[in-house]
């Protein structure tokens, strides 16, 4: 493999999607009050063309784009990478988070003459620099830099917990961050093993200098057990529970959709691009078996919640664990001699898919929430009058979840089975299926009960404003039709690969 | 200009745009009276489309196919006859109701999937449309909001989810066997015949589709669920959207070179279920439920024609499962609506609809000179004199029976007001389809050129037919005299023991699930497994020492 | 032995003890400090790599020397947004104890 030793033309679009949210995020804060909303609405269009930008110039071009910073090589110098991967997360996290400040504009908009709240001032500064850390986790291409990138993540996530400063909310954030830190250090161990063993951190050489040996054996363990236990994989979930259902609701969809999927796309470049691959056939049957755990036990204890985004948190739980069962599957067809585009598409679909759904959903818990008082399961009788666009969200986001046609979450489920069955790991494809029909149970019976009809003389009369409704079915709708994209002729995920095809 | 893609993508596009329309509120509220022009479309398709032309509007992995075979085409008629007739059924039915534009959406979305299950030709499609078919399915029967609908609705869901996740695996497998991996439905039963999962594919056909068809022991959601839901929704699910699966089954199954193990056992299910379902069927007192359980056994004797097929290899067995099926649809839907205008309808006038039902009802059993007995002869041919022949003359004996016992129940169902007379809305649809149930099935019969008049109307025919309906009257007459009760069996007989298994199940793994979960939010604990998977990870990657 | 070694083996010592106080201690204080202690060992075991990957004429590898410092930094703002927290959760009453609330809290 040619190491990469120049910067691509593209490469200054990846410096300006880090330096674009990292500008709104100062901004924000200097300029405060009234203007940091506006600073946040004004970047994230932008930041969503710089997305599809990249794509473009990936597309056309057929590699990654690469950026050099200071024109110093690797290993001395820290490179900027996009591939197909880093791309379609870019671009899937400015979706996401533009319907979030669509959504969020209400909650934590503050008047000019107003004295400036803590409140709403340190989402709209928290808000850039979740995008910030997480622009940086994809596009990163060393070891070190990506730890960096993971603890600004944490740290821009933990307050997000505790924004409203109840005592739970304060402890979920503290059991967060310790929590965090402690799977960050444990990855940061193992990038200091590494280094030791390769004298490189960055991923391009690494791939292809590592060998087995006692060094990358200790710091391959430690570094995905630390990331297991930042993704909140089964059983390292204590902590996220808690931690999505006490946080507002748009800070919900942001940690549930988008702030999990950073370290798991750290697992992704470590497991694809850094260790050899088709010798993890045995070691990706263990971390989908933790992740068939996590479908098993999350669904269930969803299903018996009596709360709605405590339900739809254990969700997350549940759905953070068909991420992981792509990697046996990827390590089974690199081992049968086929390409493992269907098994790392489909885990990529996944991440998509379970992103978009999830906010929606969290969003759409916001609203009931803020339109009845509560968001007891038992009581959501008649919300469906009240909030047609939100429970139709729900119900969207809820079928792409469960994966029916047309959503991403089918597209996902149909590479991941035909992954499985191929490599005979029929095992994966009966827990799926499984995990499948559990979701579609507590999805149905949350919509079931809202839909009931109540007399309108005892429905609460909080209104709650239509545009807040619209970019939650605007976002569920999305993620009901991001299956349309197997239309497109692209195969995203292939452009720019580090690791070959072939073990 | 050849029309047909036009039509055949608008059997599936008019219904969607409509259930669209309905998410503005003011229209939604108005959708009923329209509700019968959906099908228009797919009746084009069935009297002028070309048959067996493949149209594909997308790419490879996502083709959007359209085509329609013979059985499909008379299938697609007869149920499009139906939701017509129905649509305007419901208009008069529900008019009233407060939750109408409810029922508008779900009947939309019902009509959706159920008729756009007989033009696609790709897997991917008819997969979603399986699943809008299954979430209309559950709105309609849970439209009216009781206990015993909820209950239904939610047996319904479970079921209709399992079948479509088997369906799913089966048709993940064909695909990756398929050459080029197609997902067109056409090149279906030659790649399950060459693959090296064929065993394990034809298990999970059969176990989805016959979930969806209604095979015994799983059909206990057919009574719930037809039962619960409203009178025109029970016509549409008894009439045409079980056969769905039906035209799944013969699309899917290899007829010519099947193991003989497969047809046989099919078969075999069928014909039991036909049989099992009549008994049942008489220890029940609504006629709704008996009718579900006369579908039932419907089911079994369709399923089994199709099962004989595979074993002795008989390609047109698909055409001759579909004919039986049509008579199934019209005739079945008919009865249903004939419920109903006899609920509304007085005593004085109640031979009205008696006389027709009776015909109608009996018809299925093979009245000489009804649609059953064409059908009915035709599949004889199929099942042969042996073991299955006297099965399947035995299932037309107890569907006479279960039949007489049906008008009985009917009858019990009449208003109370001697002049009552149901609604003109109510009525004409339904003398529409007892014409249709009775005419259909004899244009079907003639359009082949096999068959003809003088061979119909031979008194050895009329005499085959008319044979098993004496022996079932007679019966029926001695079930009459003899004093004893039946006994009484809930509706949906299995369900009770298996629901019950299930909540024991389901309690034990939320118990172990949420006990799990609570010990593992212990921080120690957590932490500690945190170094259980060290440990584990370290063993998972020593390929990497 | 060299020192190098007896540094590794230091180094390993500490975030052994930090892992055992950080999952033992219900404390969240000591929680923090057992994380400080891990980032010692950590960083301690990042120069014991400089001292191995010395470059002839340096005495250190320059690079890990780097990495530790940013390090320190990200380990302190780690401790600082904790302690933070801890104070406002000792503030906002209830108690500060990470171990588990009863199931209807939350």
């Amino acid at each position: 493999m040619a190491a990469m030793a120049m910067t691509t033309s593209g490469g200054p679009l990846l410096v300006a999607a880090l330096l674009l949210p990292l500008g709104a995020m100062w901004l924000a804060f200097v300029l405060g009050r009234a203007y940091a909303p506006r600073v946040v609405a004004y970047a994230l269009p932008v930041g969503v063309l710089l997305a599809l930008a990249i794509i473009a110039d990936l597309l056309c071009s057929g590699d990654a784009l690469v950026y050099l910073l200071g024109a110093w090589t690797p290993p001395l110098g820290i490179a900027l990478r996009a591939d197909g991967l880093s791309a379609a997360m870019l671009l899937t996290t400015t979706v996401v988070l533009s319907t979030v400040a669509w959504f969020a504009w209400a909650d934590f908009s503050q008047a000019a003459e107003a004295p400036e709240a803590r409140q709403p001032l340190m989402f709209w500064v928290l808000l850039p620099a979740v995008w910030v850390a997480l622009n940086t986790v994809f596009l990163a291409n060393d070891l070190f830099t990506l730890y960096v990138a993971l603890e600004l993540l944490t740290f821009a996530a933990v307050p997000l917990v505790c924004l409203e400063g109840h005592p739970e909310t304060l402890r979920a954030a503290l059991r967060y961050l310790l929590f965090a830190l402690l799977g960050s250090v444990l990855y940061l161990l193992g990038a200091v093993l590494l280094y030791g063993a390769y004298g490189t951190l960055d991923i391009a050489q690494l791939g292809a200098q590592v060998h087995p040996d006692i060094a990358t054996w200790a710091a391959a363990v430690l570094m995905t057990v630390g990331l297991l236990a930042k993704t909140a994989l089964f059983p390292l979930h204590l902590w996220l529970p808690p931690a999505h259902a006490g946080a507002p609701a748009a800070a919900s969809a942001m940690l549930s959709a988008l702030v999990v999927k950073g370290s798991f796309f750290l697992v992704v470049r470590l497991w694809l691009d850094v260790l050899p691959g088709a010798m993890l056939l045995e070691a990706g049957q263990w971390l989908a078996a933790l992740g068939a755990a996590a479908i098993l036990v999350g669904n269930v204890v969803a299903l018996r919640q009596r709360r709605l985004k405590l339900l739809i948190a254990y969700s997350t739980v549940a759905q953070i664990g068909y991420l992981f069962l792509m990697f046996p599957l990827a390590a089974g067809l690199a081992g049968m001699g086929l390409p493992d585009t269907p098994a790392v598409t489909g885990g990529l679909l996944q991440a998509v898919s379970h992103a978009t759904a999830k906010a929606a959903m969290f969003m759409a818990a916001g609203l009931i929430y803020s339109a009845l008082g509560h968001d007891r399961i038992d009581d959501l009788q008649g919300v469906a009058q009240q909030l047609p666009m939100t429970v139709m969200a729900f119900a969207l986001g809820g079928i792409a979840l469960v994966g029916l046609p047309p959503s991403g979450g089918f597209m996902a489920k149909w590479l991941l089975l035909s992954a499985a069955l191929t490599t005979g790991q029929w095992w994966w494809a009966a827990v799926m299926v499984i995990g499948g029909l559990m979701t579609a149970s507590y999805v149905f019976s949350i919509v079931v009960r809202t839909i009931v009809a109540v007399d309108p003389e005892k429905m609460p009369k909080m209104v709650v404003p239509r545009y807040r409704e619209a970019s939650v079915l605007a976002l569920a709708a999305f993620s009901f039709l991001l299956g349309c994209v197997a239309l497109l002729p692209v195969e995203i995920v292939q452009v720019g690969r580090l690791s070959g095809v072939m073990p | 200009m050849n029309l047909t893609p036009v039509w055949l993508v608008a059997t599936v596009l008019l219904p969607l745009l409509m259930l669209l329309a309905c998410c503005v509120r003011p229209w939604r509220a108005r959708m009923l009276p329209w509700l019968a022009l959906g099908p228009l479309p797919g009746l084009l398709v069935a009297l002028f489309a070309t048959r067996d032309a493949l149209y594909v509007f997308g790419n490879a992995r996502l083709p959007l196919a359209f085509a329609v075979d013979r059985p499909g085409a008379a299938l697609l008629g007869v149920a499009s006859l139906l939701w017509l007739a129905g649509g305007w059924y419901a208009a008069a039915y529900q008019a009233e109701t407060p939750a109408r534009g409810r029922f508008a959406v779900c009947w939309l979305m019902t009509m959706t999937g159920c008729l756009g299950v007989f033009v696609v030709a790709d897997m991917v499609t008819l997969y979603g449309l399986l699943g809008l078919l299954t979430v209309g399915t559950t709105g309609l029967v849970m439209q009216e909001g009781t206990p015993r609908a909820q209950r239904a609705g939610k047996i319904y869901l479970s079921m209709a989810l399992l079948a479509e996740s088997l369906l799913l695996a089966g048709f993940v497998l064909i695909v990756s066997s398929a050459p080029g991996n197609t997902l067109l439905i056409v090149d279906a039963p030659a790649a399950i015949v060459a693959s090296p999962w064929r065993d394990a594919i034809l298990c999970l056909l059969i176990a989805g589709f016959g979930i969806k068809a209604g095979l015994v022991p799983l059909h206990f959601w057919i009574p719930l669920a037809h039962g619960a839901a409203p009178v025109p929704a029970s016509a549409m699910l008894s009439g045409a959207v079980v056969k769905a699966s039906v035209i799944g089954l013969i699309r899917f199954m290899p007829l010519e070179h099947s193991p003989w193990l497969a047809g046989a056992l099919l078969a075999g299910i069928g014909l039991f279920g036909a049989l099992y379902a009549v008994l049942v069927g008489m220890t029940q007192r609504h006629p709704k439920t008996v009718l579900a359980y006369s579908s039932v056994s419907q089911m079994g004797v369709i399923v089994a024609l199709i099962g004989m097929g595979m074993a002795s290899g008989e390609g047109s067995a698909g055409v001759i499962a579909a004919y039986y099926a049509v008579n199934h649809v019209l005739s079945k839907g008919a009865l249903f609506m004939a419920v109903g205008v006899v609920a509304d309808t007085g005593r004085r006038r109640l031979w009205t609809v008696l006389l027709p039902a009776a015909v109608l009802a009996v018809g299925l059993g093979g009245l000489p000179l009804s649609g059953g007995a064409l059908t009915k002869a035709v599949a004889k041919s199929l099942f042969g004199d042996g073991l299955a022949g006297t099965l399947a003359t035995l299932s037309a004996i107890g569907t006479t029976v279960l039949m007489v016992h049906f008008l009985r129940c009917l009858k019990t169902f009449a208003a109370t007001g001697p002049d009552d007379c149901a609604e003109r809305g109510l009525r004409w649809p339904w003398l529409a389809m007892a014409s249709a149930s009775l005419i259909v099935p004899w244009a079907l019969y003639l359009m082949s050129p096999r068959n003809s008049l003088p061979d119909a109307l031979s008194p050895y025919a009329l005499w085959a037919a008319l044979w098993p309906i004496v022996i079932g009257v007679v019966l029926s007459w001695a079930l009459l005299r003899w004093k004893r009760k039946l006994p009484q069996l809930p509706e949906g007989d299995v369900v009770v023991g298996l629901s019950a298994l299930g909540s024991r199940v389901s309690e034990w793994a939320a118990g172990l699930g949420q006990g799990l979960d609570a010990a593992l939010r212990q921080w120690a604990i957590g932490g500690s497994a945190l170094l259980v998977l060290i440990g584990i990870f370290a063993w998972g990657l020593r390929t990497l020492l | 032995m060299t020192s190098a070694t007896l540094f590794g083996l230091c180094a390993a010592a500490l975030i052994g003890l930090g892992v055992y106080g950080l999952i033992v201690n219900p404390q969240p204080l000591r929680k923090i400090l057992a994380f400080n202690l891990i980032g010692s060992g950590v960083f301690l075991f990042f120069g014991m790599i400089a001292r191995r990957g010395a470059a002839i004429g340096l005495g250190g590898d320059p690079v890990p020397q780097a990495l530790v410092i940013t390090g320190i930094v990200v380990a302190f703002s780690a401790t600082a947004l904790a302690v933070a927290l801890l104070l406002r959760l000792d503030a906002a009453g209830g108690p500060t104890t990470l171990d588990d609330v009863a199931d209807g809290e939350l």
